[in-house]
């Protein structure tokens, strides 16, 4: 095993950059189409609750990740109605959203905790260590590509595609086009809408299946507000990317690896004189600071939180 | 940005409360509930006795200076996500002020108005960074939230923690320092935010200052055309909602805790929903913010009563807030 801190703090940044990876690849696609979801918070945490409640009833770790995708994409399609349809205020549509959330997961916890549904059984939720064997002692990739999740490894490949398909393909033009020109969409005989309704609601399953990575890889447990703010780091670190999935993904590793650091020097001796909270806050200050050493003046997509039609 | 005039329609925000408590009583009886029984609870646990509605009052007192706070905010269309944080900051500077000073009245007063302070501050830190370094303010205020409550949390462990103690709280505001009592446990604060949302709302319909507000927020194009100093205006609204977020906190120490502990509170949340809900109108706030309350209270007595968690009161307001919404959008359309 190779125990170089660098190398170790580097796995342990991938393990807390996925779930925001992850939201952050579908909060940026929707974002370029135009709506900005601040309720994406209440979806990592429905996500959550119903990976962990699917996990503990049944057992099966693939319904968990399918069932916290569907609740994801469901609340995510309620959403879009609203703002997209119904042509609501986004930002109040997505407060109203968390609240609903946090109420309901409140509610639905209090309910399992009274039919004792509190655990998961013993090795239900998928482990470290997606390749057996010889491949994780490995030096350096052993640690960082084989000993991961093997979500890590499919958010990665989703990362680029998702950068590719942006980038490059003809599909990839017309979700920035729909943030920025839907008037010309329209023109081109494209359903504003309906593109609008299919990112976002695709940005809800990808929050969702955030969630289920927090409730059932991560740590398998339950707590309420376990998403502990996720979501609204994902929306910095979206706009701190500049709606690039490149830099979106850097900025995401940054605060894994800020993460992980605090971590690890929290858990140094003689640390503990200093305050755990002191430790935790380095994160969100850094995310604060590097935000506003930004280059300023680049503009996210032109029609961003305005409705349509 | 939301859209003042989508927030200021005409419908009755009432229709949306009421038709957010329908459905919460209908999702009961589908779930094989006894609907009545459960709504005849919850208004006897918020309004069942003089007692019971004055705790009602009490939890009122937060939302209202919040949500007050929050409808300022919005409707010269500054994003002020953040008063969560400035609540917070209120608290720590107001108990940071209470304890040591020589009890009396005059130590309560500093103690709010360091509140107050303290909530500016903290708001004035997202507006400078917006300004500076064009950082929207709606993420760094997320982001301050999360900081203030981890710094209180630092705070009533380290310098603010009280003397002796082993658990993460401070020391208590001494007795002649507290807001005087009305009727058990309603407070002195109560009438502050009467009077408070009473004051706003002439501001807003009688003076120019309230005028130039409102326009700023409905059309900052217009407003800048007709000589508005939009960009101080602004300000002017963030660090007052700010103000008034701080305020709740320091109300809520010198009036209800009397300490401040390390746990989660939600009143500068909330405060953003009231606001919403009442649309942005300050009196409308005080109605919106009984409503919250009662349904806080409402809902313990419920699950005290009827083993009916009470986190439903949250799934209430955030349904409420949808439906006030969702009616505001409708009849936006309508006159379109």
């Amino acid at each position: 095993m190779n125990t170089w801190l660098p190398v170790l703090l580097t796995a342990q940044a991938l393990v807390a950059a996925t779930p925001l990876v992850l939201a952050g690849l579908g909060e940026l696609v929707a974002e370029r189409t135009g709506v900005l979801n601040i309720g994406i918070e209440g979806l990592v945490l429905a996500g959550c609750l119903a990976g962990f409640a699917t996990a503990a009833a049944t057992g099966n770790p693939w319904l968990a990740l399918l069932a916290a995708v569907a609740v994801g994409a469901l609340l995510a399609l309620g959403f879009g109605l609203l703002t997209i349809y119904a042509r609501c205020d986004q930002i109040v549509a997505g407060l109203a959203l968390n609240l609903v959330v946090f109420g309901a997961t409140g509610t639905a916890w209090t309910l399992m905790q009274d039919h004792g549904l509190t655990t998961m059984a013993e090795g239900v939720g998928f482990t470290r260590g997606w390749c057996a064997g010889w491949g994780r002692d490995l030096p350096l990739i052993g640690p960082l590509v084989f000993n991961q999740y093997g979500l890590t490894v499919v958010v990665a490949g989703l990362a680029v595609m998702t950068a590719w398909i942006l980038a490059r393909t003809r599909l990839g033009l017309v979700l920035r086009a729909l943030g920025d020109e839907p008037d010309a969409c329209a023109a081109a005989g494209i359903p504003v809408r309906r593109w609008r309704l299919l990112a976002v609601v695709g940005a809800g399953a990808a929050a969702g299946a955030a969630g289920a990575f927090l409730a059932t890889m991560r740590t398998n447990s339950f707590v309420p507000m376990m998403s502990g703010g996720l979501g609204f780091i994902v929306l910095a670190l979206v706009m701190f990317g500049r709606w690039r999935v490149g830099w979106m993904v850097a900025g995401c590793l940054l605060f894994g690896l800020v993460d992980a650091l605090q971590q690890h020097l929290q858990a140094q001796a003689g640390a503990n004189r200093i305050p755990f909270q002191l430790w935790q806050v380095m994160p969100y200050a850094t995310a604060l600071v590097v935000l506003g050493l930004v280059r300023r003046g680049t503009a996210g997509p032109l029609m961003l939180t305005k409705p349509w039609g | 940005m939301p859209d003042p005039r989508q927030l200021l329609s005409a419908w009755p925000a009432l229709a949306a409360a009421l038709a957010a408590v329908a459905l919460l009583l209908l999702g009961l009886w589908v779930a094989g509930g006894a609907p009545g029984e459960a709504a005849a609870a919850a208004w006897q646990g918020a309004f069942g006795s003089w007692r019971r509605l004055a705790i009602t009052a009490t939890e009122a007192v937060p939302l209202a200076l919040c949500g007050l706070g929050a409808a300022l905010a919005f409707r010269s269309g500054t994003l002020n996500i953040g008063l969560e944080g400035q609540c917070l900051a209120g608290m720590v500077a107001a108990i940071a002020v209470l304890v040591p000073l020589p009890p009396g009245p005059w130590a309560c007063l500093a103690g709010l108005a360091a509140g107050a302070l303290a909530g500016a501050a903290w708001c004035g830190v997202a507006v400078a960074l917006e300004r500076g370094r064009g950082v929207p303010l709606v993420l760094s205020t997320i982001l301050l939230n999360t900081i203030a409550a981890l710094l209180l949390g630092a705070l009533v462990q380290g310098p603010l923690q009280a003397a002796g103690s082993a658990a993460p709280e401070t020391a208590i505001v001494p007795e002649a320092s507290r807001l005087a009592i009305l009727a058990t446990p309603l407070h002195l604060g109560a009438l502050i935010a009467v009077l408070i949302a009473v004051a706003s709302w002439l501001v807003q319909t009688r003076t120019v200052l309230g005028f130039e507000l409102t326009v700023a927020g409905l059309n900052p194009e217009t407003a800048r055309f007709a000589g508005i100093p939009v960009a101080q205006r602004m300000l002017t609204a963030a660090l007052g909602s700010g103000a008034l977020a701080g305020l709740a906190g320091a109300i809520q120490v010198a009036g209800v805790t009397w300490f401040v502990s390390d746990g989660a509170r939600s009143w500068g949340y909330a405060g953003i929903a009231v606001a919403l809900l009442a649309r942005l109108h300050p009196l409308g706030v005080l109605g919106a913010a009984l409503f919250f309350a009662a349904l806080e209270v409402g809902a313990r007595t419920l699950e005290r009563r009827m083993a009916v968690p009470h986190d439903v009161g949250v799934m209430v307001q955030g349904v409420a807030v949808a439906a006030v919404l969702l009616a505001g959008a409708l009849s936006a359309r309508r006159r379109r």
